[in-house]
């Protein structure tokens, strides 16, 4: 009896740790397509960009240089999805707050209306710290395009849409290489929460 | 034999608490078939048109969009939120001693009754308890603030 006993915990344990390292291994996907070159593969990449924050400062490619981001797409004037990708977008926030490996990009695709000044107040009243969160505006042709070409999410002008808009509500996770590593709905909870399990996933990879 | 003459005051006592229930429902008539059906199409259109923005939960977003759960403004200006609805709010408004400045967007779309139901919805939910909140009485509050320009969503 006691030895079926101890076989079972034994199986159990087998089991467990084949679940565990198998589940270290596992890397994150590659999202886009890739060129192969070679033994060189070259994959999808985020485009340069420049573009200003709610502190007049400007925001490039080497803002995230050897860094993980978050980015995503919205207006402040949205009353659509936005305001519940901005409450899921805080919970990324308080997440990786104190992390130096992580930041966060929140482009604005109305940047006739949202201002520097005004992106400036709204990240404020959320309470979210500028060098951590940056929300960005620019020239509005170039925010629609690196939308739909870098991070693969949709943003245009839209008249038959309420606000005028229309957009994904997508966050896009961007590795160190300037990478998409994945892509999850910013309007819902459980997607949110496998976005908080990939970036401690991705963190890992750079970690070894 | 002990048991048995224990049961009966526990049933008196249980019957006391259960009459005591159900008589603050019927105050608030909440087990009335009409209060029921306000609230649940009221639970519908608030998750439709106001959940975005004061989220499903009533608490709004930071010092972004207003909390309606436990918010001084609703508990005192019934009649505004009514007709704010409706026509939307432009000015400056201070929740809980925070001032909001993002523009309320006014929905003209919705009747009478579907703000009934709305503001019976809100005002059943989180900590308020105020009971069925009749069409005939939004009507007379909406008659009120009639011809008010409708806000939209972006400051002017």
């Amino acid at each position: 009896m006691t030895r079926l006993f101890s076989y079972i915990i034994f199986f159990l344990l087998l089991i467990a740790a084949a679940c565990s390292t198998s589940r270290q291994e596992e890397k994150l996907p590659i999202l886009g397509e890739r060129i192969v070159e070679g033994n060189d593969t070259i994959y999808h990449t985020i485009a340069d960009f420049q573009f200003v924050d709610q502190d007049s400062n400007i925001v490039t490619q080497e803002t995230f240089k050897d860094k993980i981001y978050v980015a995503d797409f919205f207006f402040t004037s949205c009353r659509t999805i936005c305001p519940i990708m901005k409450t899921q977008m805080l919970r990324v926030y308080d997440s990786i707050k104190s992390d130096p490996e992580v930041l966060l990009l929140s482009h604005t695709i109305d940047p006739e209306y949202d201002t520097v000044g005004l992106l400036h107040d709204y990240a404020n009243r959320l309470g979210v710290s500028s060098d951590k969160w940056h929300f960005v505006t620019g020239n509005q042709e170039d925010i629609f395009n690196i939308a739909q070409t870098s991070y693969f999410a949709t943003a245009m002008a839209d008249n038959a849409e309420p606000d005028g808009f229309i957009h994904s509500g997508a966050f896009l996770l961007v590795d160190k290489e300037r990478r998409i590593r994945g892509k999850y709905d910013g309007t819902k909870d459980e997607d949110v929460n496998r976005l908080l399990r990939d970036i401690a996933r991705l963190k890992k990879e750079y970690a070894n | 034999m002990q048991i048995r003459r224990i049961v009966p005051p526990l049933l008196f006592i249980a019957a006391i608490i259960l009459a005591a229930c159900s008589g603050r429902n019927s105050d608030r008539s909440s087990d009335s078939p009409k209060f029921l059906q306000y609230y649940r199409q009221g639970e519908q259109l608030y998750v439709q048109h106001c959940s975005n923005c004061h989220q499903r939960n009533g608490t709004g977003l930071r010092q972004v969009y207003p909390p309606l759960a436990n918010s001084d403004y609703m508990r005192g200006n019934r009649d505004e939120v009514i007709c704010m609805i409706r026509y939307g709010n432009a000015e400056p408004l201070v929740v809980n001693g925070i001032q909001f400045v993002q523009p309320m967007p006014g929905i003209p779309s919705l009747t009478d009754l579907e703000i009934a139901q709305i503001v019976t919805y809100i005002y059943n939910s989180w900590d308020y308890e105020e009971g069925i909140i009749e069409v005939k009485d939004v009507s007379e509050v909406l008659s009120a603030c009639e011809g008010r320009e409708v806000v939209g969503n972006k400051k002017m």
